[in-house]
């Protein structure tokens, strides 16, 4: 095996590439095809990374939801705080879901396995998955600390030379409603740990490598100089923006300042609204990875996933505000705040990029958690999700109900209504919700749950811009999309609190419309037919 | 003179392939015509006539046609088919265009989503509803419902999609509509979701319905056409259709489930894959065909290509997953890689070497066909390596040009800073890694190793790359058919007669109703058999598959297992945690098992399949042609290596490595270190030594 340097030219560095790429991706094929939790299988919220000795990542599965981005190897960071590379040897696996270093909420469960090479740390393989249940409260933003949210895992050695922590276990199945199915995941993902370990080896002993670090090094140079490129194109200056949510009974601010100068950016959350005592906070974690998705898809959608891809990108949020959360913040329905941020950047670079940008999307993702009884007394639970309508742009129209930033079905109706106590009356797009514009914003859908359960059902909602202040906004002089709305029996309710549903009660959810582009004066007259024709316009509008 | 012969027509975007059998010695004529895409049976029948005067045959002798065809798949994506409508539940209607909310590619703002085959206005709701045990809750109103059909009628819709809530589980709503519609409006072609594809998730089973009910119009026209051609010209023979399973059918069937035909070309290469395999005594072969643009990968286990339960038909971005329309239909599966001989080799954004899957085609083709092409590809780049001979260059109909592809791969080496040789066989290498790790992920997605395969190189380019991809994956055998620019016009005609049927069956498997099972079953058997024996296979030696959908309960997506004989809950279970454990290696603890659907398919030989084929082969003293200087990687330049016609070599004749083997249609390279042997079928067999 040789161990001198060498140079990697731009045939050896792409063959190799190509086969870490193919690695990461099988590793995701198989952890979602094992998994039980619908998130992951049905949401692709996971992630698969493989890193160098440093932590630092050279491939990401191409799957994957922006969420994780840059979190993995972060997380791999603190391990080697915790555990320098001379405590770890051959069959660790190292775990945690603490929500600071890890990904902002603590269903997710980051591990990470040290892989050798001839008794030498070669790089980590590394993972992150929802898990079906870690126990806490039902996913709610009611949450007022992070404790009530669930199971808090320490950075620890789950799995030490190959033997698993059996108090580890037990003490996980203790505190998870569902320990086979969580556990199975769990199973799960060490087997995309061990998939990744064995063919990095094998791919480096093809290739004659003894050590990641100068494949590293030439990927990550490249994957910058790339980024780097693309940022510099982007006039140099500050660019602004500034979004309210819905938040609890007050709005919530949150500021951006976008600085670009010559090939890096950093954005600046100062001015945004501190933490709330409910399930809403964002970790710095989140905000970063959410930051680093907008720019990349704005600026350099290319460019392949790894640390060096994200160098010239920073962050920097006030300690304590709620893209900066700190202990003991609560954080599961952290999306609710966290999937402002792309939207947001993209209308900082609206000015200075106007045609690669979109506007506003009827984000964030919206869902309906439900929990009762089943006729023999056992319990029933889940959570169906569904999508607002996308944002227009220079070029054309929003699509009408599309995920954005995130990326998660809904399950199909029949089988909600095969598995669960609910008859589905509707869904349908959601009429003249997009915002007009010479090019129209994408459509919401309304969805009608009537509840068949011969008992009570307790719902909570995932549901943002249901108020006209934090509807989708416009952009180039087009009108925001209508906001989302939530009722039970026709009333509209808080869609923040958890609601009972009485048996044969009805429940809407009416998710946003995406913003519009453009001046709507300036439509072309055949769209507006077309709209008409397709029974897609308001009922007021001509 | 009997009827005896079997003509094959496999009408692809090009050409039109076509091959005369006589299954009684496998003596075989090829015929290449233009395919003429405004009419396509007018090149087809031009063909026909063409290769009836090669062989020197009568029309009158030709006792069977068998057929495939790209025709349906291309109305799809060029959005050419029938006014389509769509009757679905009232509440509903928004289905097919909410589709699955889901994006195909993360990063990309402007991504393009499946447009829904039938517009907003022509999507309507019928008052009725069923429960998912498929009891009814709301009576089917059938006057509003014509009234609406009426509408689209009045707009001009000819063919119409009805697809209601739980139809899968009773189709009795969607029956009742069907015939007050047919009354109504006879002239109105219906496609029902329960027949069609009764399948549990109401987007994809719309989607499939309503892309049946789009084609469906075109497919009459033109199989009747086809069918009076084929009279026209003397030939008294039944026609039958390729289906995307890998089976035949007749045009009755065809006719009224056309969607089944959308793959029926690649299914056609596939099935020759299979059967050239089974007659070099493989079991396990991995089908490798690669063309112009795009290679193509199948596995084939136990001699039959593996068929999925559905595929993506009419993508919006060719090679990326999720970004088609979903059908719920038994098709071979393939597996598509944007790399072909057109496959354009350029320099990343990141200074790397990328090659694909933007494909100069055709047109302009190629630097070296001097047609304007300024870009090198993969190619090129096997002709400035020695594997392809400028001179000899499809049997020496067109001379390309190694001057000028080694040209443009030097201006390609400075780009990525290179010498030209090392450029030219990085580009040659690079493709290869893409299809080797293609079938990396595919074989491991299947719990399988590369190792148990043999590669089975068709198609003009495949048997050029074939043994390095090998090289890649580890498999030491690699096999290149006789034939095999039209592989897969003889993989169709000898292919059976089969029908893959699915009902819904959704019950635990602590709890199941076993004589359920059974009846349900029986009637799928039933039906399956019908449509079989109207092929005029022969029953007496049909194969006969029992499979179930089934998936841990709290899962979201089944694997497919073959039930065991005779059933019961504990085989059932082990066979389900067999097949589960060999997919992903490992079963979760205490978890229950379901069924979800039932599954038949039975496949029975067609009179008149072929068990040998005979082409015609050449002198054997002419066997070697010459020698020429060709790359090879393990040597670290050029060798120089003998080059056989491999029409004169005869059966049972044995080589060493390194060799080039020409034949019209292709040329299949063998590295250094090869022990190479002539089968009795004329299939060439190398094996890795070391």
């Amino acid at each position: 095996m040789r161990d001198a340097p060498r140079t990697f030219d731009s045939v050896l560095l792409e063959l190799i590439w190509t086969r870490l790429i193919s690695i990461v991706d099988e590793a995701a094929a198989a952890l979602v095809r094992t998994s039980f939790s619908t998130i992951v299988r049905e949401s692709h919220d996971f992630a698969c990374v493989l890193t160098d000795a440093r932590g630092h990542s050279l491939v990401q599965a191409t799957d994957g939801v922006p969420s994780f981005l840059c979190t993995v190897p972060r997380t791999i960071g603190h391990f080697l705080q915790e555990f320098p590379p001379e405590t770890l040897e051959e069959g660790d696996v190292l775990i945690t879901n603490d929500i600071w270093l890890g990904t902002g909420h603590l269903p997710d469960i980051t591990v990470a396995k040290p892989i050798f090479l001839d008794g030498r740390l070669l790089g980590f393989a590394g993972s992150v998955a929802h898990a079906p249940d870690i126990g806490g409260r039902i996913r709610t933003a009611e949450s007022r600390e992070v404790f009530e949210e669930g199971l808090q895992i320490p950075v620890m050695k789950v799995v030490c030379g190959g033997v698993m922590d059996d108090t580890f276990l037990r003490f996980f199945r203790k505190n998870t409603r569902m320990p086979d199915q969580t556990l199975g995941d769990l199973q799960a993902q060490f087997t995309a740990l061990d998939l990744m370990e064995r063919r990095l080896r094998g791919v480096l002993t093809e290739h004659g490598l003894a050590s990641l670090e100068e494949l590293a090094d030439e990927i990550h140079s490249r994957s910058e100089r790339a980024t780097r490129a693309a940022i510099r194109a982007v006039p140099d200056g500050t660019y602004h923006a500034e979004v309210l949510t819905d938040g609890l009974e007050q709005p919530i601010r949150l500021q951006l300042a976008l600085r670009k100068q010559g090939d890096s950016i950093h954005a600046d959350y100062a001015g945004t609204d501190p933490q709330v005592p409910r399930g809403i906070n964002v970790c710095l974690a989140y905000t970063l990875a959410y930051t680093s998705f907008a720019v990349k898809a704005a600026l350099c959608p290319e460019v392949p996933n790894n640390e060096g891809a994200f160098r010239p990108i920073s962050v920097s949020a006030p300690l304590g505000c709620i893209l900066n959360s700190t202990p003991p913040a609560a954080g599961a329905n952290r999306a609710l705040t966290g999937h402002f941020i792309p939207p947001m950047i993209l209308q900082a670079l609206a000015s200075a990029l106007p045609d690669q940008v979109i506007a506003g999307t009827g984000s964030p993702l919206w869902s309906l958690n439900f929990a009762g009884t089943r006729p023999d007394g056992t319990p029933i639970a889940n959570q169906f999700f569904m999508n607002g309508g996308y944002g227009a742009s220079a070029g054309r129209d929003g699509p009408n109900v599309l995920s954005w930033p995130s990326n998660v079905s809904a399950a199909p109706v029949e089988m909600i209504e095969q598995g669960y106590p609910f008859r589905i009356r509707h869904r349908r797009l959601r009429k003249g919700t997009g915002g007009e514009g010479r090019h129209r914003g994408g459509t919401g859908q309304e969805w009608a749950f009537e509840s068949r359960s011969a008992t009570p059902v307790a719902v909570t909602f995932m549901a943002e811009r249901t108020k006209p202040e934090a509807a989708a906004p416009g952009l180039a002089g087009g009108r925001p999309g209508t906001p989302g709305a939530v009722l039970i029996d026709g009333v509209p309710v808080d869609p923040k609190r958890q609601h009972i549903l009485q048996p044969g009660s009805v429940v809407e959810l009416r998710t946003p419309g995406g913003g519009g582009h453009g001046d709507p004066a300036r439509r072309a007259p055949e769209w507006v037919a077309r709209d008409r024709e397709d029974g897609l316009l308001k009922e007021t509008q001509p | 003179m009997t009827a005896s012969l079997s003509l094959g027509i496999d009408i692809g975007g090009t050409f039109t392939d076509l091959v005369l059998l006589d299954p009684s010695d496998g003596r075989a004529v090829i015929w290449k015509e233009s395919t003429t895409p405004d009419e396509p049976a007018r090149g087809a029948m031009v063909g026909v006539e063409r290769l009836l005067a090669k062989a020197g045959v009568a029309a009158s002798r030709v006792g069977r046609v068998v057929h495939a065809t790209t025709l349906f798949t291309n109305a799809l994506i060029e959005r050419k088919g029938a006014p389509t409508g769509l009757l679905t539940t009232a509440g509903f209607a928004d289905v097919l265009e909410i589709a699955r909310e889901r994006k195909y590619e993360l990063y990309d703002l402007f991504l393009e989503m499946p447009r829904p085959l039938v517009p907003r206005p022509w999507r309507r709701e019928a008052p009725e509803r069923l429960g998912p045990d498929g009891t009814v809750e709301k009576a089917l109103d059938v006057a509003a419902t014509l009234e609406e059909v009426a509408g689209l009628v009045a707009q001009g819709v000819t063919s119409l999609g009805i697809c209601f809530l739980h139809a899968y589980a009773n189709p009795v709503h969607e029956r009742q509509a069907a015939e007050a519609i047919a009354r109504r409006f006879p002239q109105l072609s219906l496609s029902l979701s329960s027949e069609i594809a009764p399948e549990i998730r109401e987007y994809p089973r719309t989607v499939t319905t309503v892309a049946n009910a789009y084609v469906r119009p075109l497919a009459e026209t033109y199989l009747k056409r086809l069918e009076t051609e084929l009279k026209r010209v003397g030939i008294g023979g039944e026609l039958f259709l390729m289906l995307s399973s890998g089976g035949l059918t007749h045009v009755a069937e065809a006719k009224r489930a056309p969607v089944q035909l959308l793959e029926s070309g690649p299914a056609a290469g596939a099935l020759a894959g299979a059967w050239f395999g089974r007659h070099a005594g493989l079991e396990r072969v991995l089908a490798f065909d690669m063309g112009g643009t795009t290679a193509k990968l199948a596995l084939v286990d136990g001699g039959e290509p593996l068929v999925a339960w559905g595929f993506e038909a009419a993508r919006t971005k060719r090679f990326l997953r999720g970004s088609g329309l979903p059908i719920q239909i038994a098709t071979v599966e393939l597996i598509e890689i944007g790399a072909g001989g057109g496959s354009i080799a350029r320099r990343s954004d990141l200074g790397t070497l990328h090659v694909g899957p933007e494909s100069a085609g055709a047109q302009p083709g190629p630097v070296s066909y001097g047609r304007g092409g300024t870009e090198p590809t993969v190619t090129d780049a096997d002709l400035a390596l020695g594997y392809l001979n400028g001179d000899f260059f499809l049997g020496g109909a067109m001379r390309i040009d190694t001057a000028t592809a080694r040209a443009a791969l030097a201006r390609l080496a400075d780009r990525i800073e290179l010498d030209q040789p090392r450029a030219a066989f990085g580009v040659h290498d690079v493709v290869n890694e893409n299809m080797a790790g293609a079938a990396r992920v595919a074989i491991a997605e299947r719990g399988r190793v590369p190792q148990d395969y043999a590669l089975l190189a068709t198609g003009g380019a495949a048997p050029v790359h074939a043994w390095q991809v090998g090289t890649k994956l580890g498999i030491g055998r690699v096999v290149c058919p006789p034939g095999a620019g039209v592989g897969s016009t003889i993989g169709m005609l000898m292919a059976p007669a089969r029908v893959d049927r699915v009902a819904s069956f959704n019950q635990a498997l602590a709890h199941t109703d076993w004589a359920e099972v059974e009846r349900v079953l029986a009637a799928l058997q039933a039906d399956a058999e019908q449509v079989v024996r109207a092929s005029g296979a022969d029953l007496a030696q049909r194969r006969l598959r029992k499979l179930a959908d089934m998936r841990y309960v709290g899962q979201g997506s089944e694997i497919t297992v073959a039930l065991p004989e005779p059933l019961s809950a504990e085989g059932v279970l082990e066979a389900f945690e067999t097949a589960y454990r060999r997919l992903f290696g490992r079963t979760p603890p205490g978890a229950a098992v379901q069924f979800v659907a039932l599954r038949l398919s039975v496949a029975a030989p067609m009179p008149g399949a072929g068990s040998a084929l005979r082409l015609e082969t050449h002198a054997a003293e002419a066997a070697l042609k010459g020698r020429r200087p060709v790359y090879f990687p393990e040597e670290g330049g050029t060798l120089e290596t003998p080059v056989y016609d491999r029409y004169a070599l005869p059966a049972g004749a044995q080589l060493d490595g390194p060799a080039v083997f020409e034949e019209n249609e292709s040329t299949f390279v063998v590295g250094p270190g090869a022990r190479i042997s002539v089968l009795r079928d004329l299939s060439i067999l190398a094996e890795r030594t070391a």
